[in-house]
Order: C-alpha cells, then sequence, then structure tokens
C-alpha cells in the first residue's frame, strides 16, 4: 500500500468505513445507504453527495471497483486493496475499543 | 393558471449556500422554483407556501454519468432539477425528513470535497486566465505608445484581484463555517 492510500484512508470516515464494509458483497450505493441505517437503527443516514463523492474517490484511488451496472445504479464490490485498508482500519478501531473498555 | 415570476439574482463562485438559501426561502414565501437560465434569471411559479430543502452540488463527475448520479439523488428522496455552469440543482421538501434538516453531505470532509471541486473547476480556468492578462500587459510596456491598453489590462488585473480575494475570504469562511460546526 502506497503512503498516499494510508495518508487518506488511515483513519478513514465513517462513511468510508461503511462503505468498504458493506462491500465485502457486491452493492450499489443506495443499498449501501438502507444498509447502515440498519445497522445503525437509522442513527446514521448517509446521504446522497456524500456517498457518490466517496464512491467515485475510492473507485478511482483502487478501494473498490465497478461490476455491472442494474437499473442505472452502479454495483461496486472491494478489491484487494481496499480489503487491506478496510483491515487495518478494523485493527486500529479494535485497539481503540480495547483501550476505551480497560480504562474506562 | 398559476402565477409566475422571475427574478434577477447574480451569485459568485462561492456563494452556493447563500443561493440555497434564496431558494428555499422563495419556496417558503410561496414561489416554486422551476428554472435558470444562462443568463442568471430565476423562474417561480406560484405555490403552497412549504418548507423545502434546496442543495447544490458541484461535481463533474456526476455531471459525465447524469443518469447514475440522478438515480442516487432520486433514490434517497433528492428531486434534481437543473444543471448550471457545473452546478447541480436539487431539492426535497422537509416533511419527507425523518426528523431535522437533512442535507446532500453528511460529513465535513465531503462538504470540503465539494469545495476543492468547484475551486477546481471554476477558479482554475479563471486564474490561467488571470496569467495570461499578466503576460499580456507586460507585452504592452515594451511596446510604445500604447497607454491605453496598459491601463486596460491594469484595470482587468485589479478587478480580478479584488475577485480572487473576495473568492478568497469565502472559500476561507466557508472552510471554517464547516469545521465549527
Amino acid at each position: 500500500m502506497d503512503a498516499h492510500i494510508k495518508k487518506v484512508y488511515v483513519p478513514m470516515t465513517e462513511t468510508g468505513f461503511y462503505i468498504l464494509l458493506c462491500l465485502r458483497q457486491e452493492a450499489h450505493g443506495y443499498s449501501i445507504v438502507q444498509k447502515v441505517q440498519e445497522l445503525t437503527n437509522g442513527e446514521i443516514k448517509l446521504t446522497p453527495g456524500t456517498m457518490y463523492g466517496s464512491l467515485s474517490k475510492m473507485e478511482k484511488d483502487g478501494l473498490i471497483h465497478f461490476v455491472r451496472e442494474e437499473d442505472k445504479r452502479k454495483i461496486y464490490i472491494i478489491t484487494d486493496l481496499g480489503k487491506e485498508v478496510l483491515n487495518l482500519e478494523m485493527k486500529r478501531i479494535e485497539r481503540l475499543y480495547k483501550n476505551m473498555t480497560e480504562v474506562r | 393558471m398559476n402565477r409566475k415570476k422571475t427574478v434577477l439574482r447574480y451569485f459568485t463562485i462561492a456563494d452556493w449556500k447563500k443561493e440555497e438559501e434564496f431558494l428555499a426561502k422563495m419556496h417558503r414565501d410561496g414561489w416554486k422554483f422551476t428554472s435558470l437560465n444562462f443568463i442568471g434569471i430565476y423562474h417561480f411559479t406560484e405555490c403552497e407556501p412549504d418548507n423545502v430543502v434546496y442543495q447544490l452540488d458541484f461535481n463533474p463527475d456526476g455531471m459525465a454519468h447524469k443518469d447514475e448520479y440522478v438515480k442516487m439523488f432520486s433514490d434517497c428522496g433528492w428531486e434534481y432539477l437543473q444543471d448550471y455552469v457545473g452546478y447541480s440543482y436539487f431539492r426535497k421538501p422537509v416533511s419527507q425528513m425523518n426528523g431535522g434538516d437533512e442535507e446532500i453531505f453528511c460529513d465535513d470532509e465531503s462538504r470540503i470535497e465539494m469545495m476543492k471541486r468547484v475551486f477546481k473547476g471554476r477558479l482554475i480556468p479563471l486564474i490561467i486566465l488571470y496569467v495570461y492578462f499578466i503576460l499580456a500587459f507586460f507585452l504592452t510596456l515594451n511596446t510604445p505608445n500604447s497607454p491605453v491598453l496598459s491601463a486596460f489590462y491594469v484595470f482587468v488585473l485589479l478587478t480580478y484581484s479584488a475577485m480572487f480575494l473576495s473568492f478568497g475570504l469565502k472559500f476561507y469562511a466557508y472552510y471554517k463555517d464547516v469545521k465549527n460546526k
């Protein structure tokens, strides 16, 4: 992983994290919005401007790639690089969580 | 037959927040935005006053893939209105939002990313033009008997400088506003 990707994506935004988490399976933008709403009991509502920008940026950076189009919705899936970034983030968040519970 | 109204308003490059507020206020006053033409005239038709959020995005990538771009917004309940000099216009009634003010961006990173896209898409072409005028100005200095032309270039350069200063301040104010929210 080159330094640029690491600098931009670790740590990453909540939006970015949920996108990668959801794209371990094929999905389109709006299904990610719905999935995240479900996962967070409606507390996190991703919005289209943010989603569109993040998806195209992640595609450009090679974290996800385009699979096919269905009814004008672009379906993506995570790439190996994307998985690497997601793993780094998961480890970071696990450490954060562990430290939080220990100190509390 | 609904009454119609046209309003001439000019918003500069970095004024999209003001423009959104202007359109929302018109709707609250019972004037629904229908279109904006190339010389900056806004068209409205009379409607029931309503709280509607208007939002502008600036996304060249989305413009190049119009269908899927608009689909993403309509899936989320945003009505696509039109494009104007690189901006795309959307609206959504507050009554369709589950509690509170929804926007098309949900984090600061993406708000700032949009600002950068505006900067790249609108300001860089102006900067290139600015550099051209600077070069042209210095060329006139070497040409005898062209004080009028030199004066013209000085005028253009000063106007441009004032404009850039104003944009710079607005971008900075927007940046600070996002960060402080």
